[in-house]
């Protein structure tokens, strides 16, 4: 009952978060608000019992992210504004409230969070790994085993496309390291 | 400790939510600074008792799930929290303003 109460409060939390973001004129304002709504969302990942994801958050969301925006805005000029808030246009408004309903309808045939019927906990992949991947890989914390052995490809992919995409910053601003 | 945590009894966890979705509902208000500004610190400060009350929130869902290794997630955010706000105190000391 309290714990419907507290994930409804950060629901209400989250969402003002986001649509202050969103909203405010200021860039900066903006910056400073999204760092507000990473903080809402870690709360949910505690909920979730999600710490990792948590963490992750807390390093990315409240650490690097706002200090990587504002040493970009830090190098870019301040428009002055006469509105406080961006002025919202009814037509996409509705386009985006339609597709946020559209999306909404698949929520019901999602499962209970923490349900033990989930398919992600009694799927026969989930099985296989949870019985082989101690003997196949050697590797004691399944999530690692899956990231660098079974999807070591992918994830060698992902890396390649972030050194990638650092190398092309490095060619775009002329410099020869990031600092 | 099992897998769904220690044991915490019902009426404690009830409690340990409620105090938790008050500090939310106190980060709401506290959010109406960071929308109205009217000036940058008062956002930056907003944002810092919003990261305040997430390190409580953290520790209060920890002790209710009876999971202390929630707690290094807020201990983490107890380290990030000022980091924000020493950036824009350092462009603003040096520059005037961050841009």
């Amino acid at each position: 009952m309290s714990l419907t109460f507290l994930e409804a409060g950060l629901l209400g939390f989250v969402l003002v978060c986001g649509l202050t973001t969103a909203l405010l004129k200021d860039v900066l304002s903006s910056i400073i608000a999204f760092a507000a709504y990473s903080l809402g969302m870690a709360m949910f990942w505690v909920i979730l019992r999600a710490p990792d994801v948590a963490l992750t958050e807390a390093a990315v969301g409240a650490g690097v992210m706002s200090l990587l925006l504002l040493l970009t805005i830090a190098r870019t000029v301040r428009p002055s504004h006469e509105a406080f808030t961006e002025s919202i246009r009814l037509r996409t408004a509705g386009v985006v409230g339609a597709f946020v309903l559209v999306l909404g309808t698949t929520i019901p045939s999602l499962p209970a969070i923490g349900s033990p019927s989930a398919p992600v906990i009694d799927y026969r992949v989930t099985e296989y790994y949870i019985a082989n991947t101690y003997a196949q890989t050697g590797v004691k914390n399944a999530v690692t085993a899956v990231l660098a052995a079974y999807r070591g490809f992918d994830t060698l992919g992902e890396a390649t496309v972030v050194f990638a995409a650092g190398i092309a910053v490095l060619v775009v601003l002329r410099k020869e390291g990031f600092v | 400790m099992s897998a769904a945590g220690s044991a915490v009894s019902p009426l404690i966890s009830g409690a340990l939510f409620a105090a938790a979705g008050a500090f939310v509902l106190l980060g709401i208000v506290v959010f109406y600074r960071v929308y109205r500004g009217p000036t940058v610190q008062d956002r930056v400060i907003g944002v810092n008792i919003v990261g305040s009350n997430t390190v409580i929130v953290i520790a209060l869902l920890a002790a209710a799930f009876g999971r202390p290794t929630f707690l290094d997630v807020a201990l983490v955010y107890a380290l990030l929290n000022f980091l924000m706000s020493i950036a824009i105190s350092k462009f603003t000391v040096e520059r005037g303003e961050v841009f």
